[in-house]
């Protein structure tokens, strides 16, 4: 295992040269914040950048690139390139981070940078395109060999009328029974997002309690 | 419920992967470029096939014993079907298919000729290098034989690689230790042979044991978390 599974960590402030006590409490408190991390990633138009969209309390941060490939284009016209972020305030001592990879194999690098110190992962694929359940695949193949972390998968776009069902979807993944779970989602629902949040964080819950 | 894709994105052994693991009744219709063929899914195994000038045909004969005593089929004759319009298919990629389950009924008496785990190898033997990549994508990946997999193997007809391969499945042994095993064979052929025991639910992947509890982590931490998305 390449990386070591630290699920959450402390922000380092820069010191200010001039600063009111008032901003010195705000910065104090902001200092002892810790960050829980969570990783949504999947395929090229998988949805991620709408999940976090979705669900964060703040307009996500998006790196986003017109996309040059091919069929890409013929997909999306843009694509997340580094990463996509999304913020929940969970109390004043800690805060939920969700972190979005970019799909497409070519960005794995960002997969190893993001993978650390995850607490857990979202795995989101197109219900109705198989295609992207080899992508999903890989992705699990390489989570579970470097930051073997909770898993759940995101069976995306069930609202549209060619979806795969998610069991298939599980089927086609090669998981089991007892394996990760796949939960139906549509990222642009917000209770459906929820509770595709609350599925992995029960994972994380059943792992360490 | 079923579902549907292009050969080319989504090849035979992992479309009879999902038919096998379900266990269902029903058809997988393929439209390859040349006819139609329905094939027919009993409890997860292909019984029979038969192409099919109308689709709407498959809908107006659901009792299967008695569409086999209309096209005059005998049982000892299915496994020359099943190969002609399955086994000899098994490479092509021009053909677009969908699953529907359910609605066939059968006797219980309908054997399948070749056993599905079976087919499944003789596919995976056909893919691609590019294909092989799909699944086993990263050499660290480790496998064990299923229970159900020593039961399979007993009455599979494996290739001397598949073999090899099986005999080092232990569980420890990753894709790259596998591979390095059996040089000089081309890591392509071992590559083709995990995917194909791998997809015939011979052996699966060994999840890595117990995660390691982030260091300021509680179960109280958690509970606030979830109980916060809740409340959203």
């Amino acid at each position: 295992m390449r990386g070591h599974v630290m699920g959450i960590f402390k922000e380092g402030l820069k010191p200010m040269a001039q600063q009111s006590p008032k901003e010195d409490i705000k910065k104090k408190q902001q200092k002892q914040k810790k960050k829980i991390k969570i990783l949504v990633s999947g395929p090229f138009a998988a949805g991620k950048t709408q999940f976090i969209k979705t669900i964060s309390e703040i307009e996500p941060i998006t790196t986003e690139k017109k996309t040059s490939a091919k069929e890409e284009k013929a997909v999306k016209s843009s694509t997340t390139v580094a990463m996509d972020f999304g913020k929940i305030t969970i109390d004043d001592e800690h805060e939920l981070y969700l972190f979005g990879t970019p799909g497409q194999a070519r960005f794995d690098f960002m997969w190893d940078i993001l993978g650390k110190g995850a607490l857990g992962i979202i795995i989101l694929v197109d219900s109705t395109n198989p295609q992207t359940f080899h992508e999903a695949r890989q992705i699990i193949n390489f989570f579970e060999s470097r930051y073997p972390v909770p898993m759940v998968i995101g069976a995306n776009k069930q609202d549209l009328p060619d979806a795969w069902p998610p069991e298939m979807i599980k089927a086609a993944l090669n998981l089991d029974t007892d394996d990760i779970p796949v939960v139906p989602v549509v990222a642009k629902d917000k209770e459906s997002v929820k509770k595709a949040l609350l599925t992995l964080l029960e994972e994380i819950y059943k792992e360490f309690g | 419920m079923g579902f549907s894709g292009n050969l080319k994105d989504f090849p035979f052994p992992d479309i009879l992967q999902v038919i096998a693991k379900e266990k269902k009744n029903g058809i997988l219709l393929v439209e390859w470029k040349d006819l139609i063929v329905a094939y027919y899914i009993k409890n997860g195994q292909i019984v029979f096939a038969r192409p099919v000038d109308k689709i709407t045909r498959i809908y107006t004969e659901r009792v299967f014993p008695e569409l086999l005593k209309k096209l005059r089929v005998k049982e000892e004759s299915i496994p020359k079907i099943i190969k002609k319009y399955l086994l000899d298919r098994l490479g092509d990629r021009e053909g677009i298919f969908s699953l529907i389950f359910g609605f066939i009924k059968y006797k219980s008496t309908e054997k399948a000729p070749i056993p599905i785990e079976q087919i499944i190898l003789e596919a995976s033997r056909k893919l691609t290098p590019m294909e092989v990549k799909r699944k086993i994508s990263d050499e660290m990946l480790t496998f064990v034989i299923t229970p159900e997999g020593r039961e399979k193997l007993k009455q599979l007809e494996l290739t001397p690689v598949e073999k090899r391969v099986v005999e080092l499945i232990d569980g420890k042994r990753t894709v790259a230790d596998i591979r390095k095993e059996l040089f000089p064979t081309p890591t392509i052929e071992v590559d083709k042979a995990l995917y194909g025991l791998w997809s015939a639910g011979i052996i699966k992947r060994v999840r890595r044991g117990k995660r390691h509890k982030p260091e300021g982590l509680t179960l109280d931490i958690l509970k606030r978390i979830i109980d916060k998305v809740k409340d959203l």
